[in-house]
């Protein structure tokens, strides 16, 4: 049996690691929002965060895992249901911190298919990205790389990023 | 990036301007300048590829039969991804930064020029207006000309073996390009006072000159409250 106030301990110890993996998620999510203002300051530290937060929400969630483990025995069916929040919370966090939601809105383009001029089926009003490297031309319709936003092509041998 | 093939993704938005990251290293890259700002490769710049900015049917009659590519819709996306009317829904978004005071609002379609360290917007509007626009940027001569579908822009730097030369659009191939509302009229052409006629790949087609060609010069077609953030110091085309 633990004592009271080791378990007060635990149970602090328990919330700040569930915090700390849900601010590794929120801390750059808010910082890098679409339509706000980004400092300089404040993208370091959005990607500094970023940077970190794949290891250390695993570590934080293991750490909840195993301060949850010790919690449970003693603890009343609320308290049992605050460690099962904390312990969701954290996996969620360190789940999100790997997944790419960017993506999610702008699909990347795994397989880039191409056509002949005359069979593109595009009109000749459309603005086009045009690259000519020695004797090879690429011509990327801007409605589709306003979409995308990066396509990774090798034109002459030569490996360029198109965006836009 | 030293020898390195990088393969980007999109990463975050800064500013309203993406960030990509690259697989190899995952260093963190500005879309709008190609230097990486965190990681590995921090510092680096990527080499800027001349490109055109054309309507494709601008790109068709300069690329030699069946010698161009066209990227094709990705499977799967198709007119719901790919708005034809998105410059238009971009146009309404809220800007995170404003910079009054150069006579340009926030979302003013600018054309930005660097030259020896020197940076300056030519609001679309103007370029489209005037055709060609000259002006000096560094000591510099430059044209920005319009094409003869009256959309894409290309610009040269105007001097021939040294010296500076003035470019004019000929008025004769203006009157008969003016029954031809799209495609490309094959009268079109500028002239020089030396004797020369250009098209628009910036190649003399007769004259002394001919067979040479005009150095082109890369620009970053933007909105004006992006490019001032990269470019604080931009001075603004006014004439």
């Amino acid at each position: 049996m633990l004592n009271r106030s080791e378990n007060r301990g635990l149970w602090l110890l328990l919330g700040l690691l569930a915090a700390l993996c849900l601010s590794l998620f929120l801390i750059p999510a808010f910082i890098i929002r679409p339509f706000r203002y980004q400092s300089e300051g404040a993208l370091r530290l959005a990607i500094a965060v970023k940077r970190i937060a794949p290891a250390l929400t695993v570590a934080a969630t293991v750490g909840v895992l195993a301060v949850g483990w010790r919690l449970w025995r003693g603890s009343s069916r609320v308290l049992r249901a605050g460690i099962v929040i904390a312990l969701v919370l954290s996996a969620a966090s360190a789940v999100m911190v790997r997944q790419n939601y960017f993506e999610w809105m702008f699909h990347p383009i795994t397989a880039a298919g191409f056509v002949s001029a005359g069979d593109a089926r595009l009109s000749d009003k459309e603005m086009v990205m045009a690259v000519r490297i020695g004797q090879e031309m690429r011509a990327y319709p801007i409605v589709q790389m306003a979409y995308h936003h990066i396509l990774n092509d090798t034109v002459a041998g030569v490996p360029i990023a198109v965006t836009y | 990036m030293r020898g390195r093939e990088l393969h980007f993704y999109l990463a975050g938005i800064n500013n309203q301007n993406f960030l990509m990251r690259d697989r190899e290293t995952g260093s963190w890259w500005q879309q709008v300048t190609g230097r990486a700002i965190a990681g590995e490769l921090a510092g680096s710049t990527l080499e800027l590829m001349p490109n055109d900015e054309l309507t494709f049917g601008l790109w068709k009659s300069e690329t030699p039969h069946g010698q161009g590519l066209v990227l094709a819709p990705v499977a799967g996306h198709g007119d719901k991804d790919y708005d034809k009317k998105w410059e238009e829904e971009v146009a309404k978004y809220p800007v995170p930064l404003t910079f009054p005071g150069q006579g340009l609002k926030d979302r003013d379609v600018i054309l930005g020029v660097e030259i020896g360290g020197q940076a300056r917007a030519f609001p679309l509007a103007k370029v489209r207006g005037a055709n060609p626009v000259e002006d000096k940027i560094a000591g510099v001569p430059v044209a920005l000309v319009t094409g003869p579908d009256g959309e894409s822009v290309r610009i040269f730097r105007s001097q021939l073996n040294g010296l500076d030369i003035e470019l004019y659009r000929d008025a004769q191939s203006d009157g008969k390009s003016d029954g031809q509302s799209k495609g490309q009229s094959p009268e079109w052409r500028l002239l020089d006072a030396q004797g020369n006629t250009w098209n628009f790949a910036g190649c003399a087609t007769s004259g002394p000159a001919a067979g040479q060609c005009l150095e082109k010069i890369n620009f970053l077609k933007d909105y004006w409250f992006d490019w001032k953030n990269y470019n604080p110091r931009t001075t603004v085309y006014s004439h």
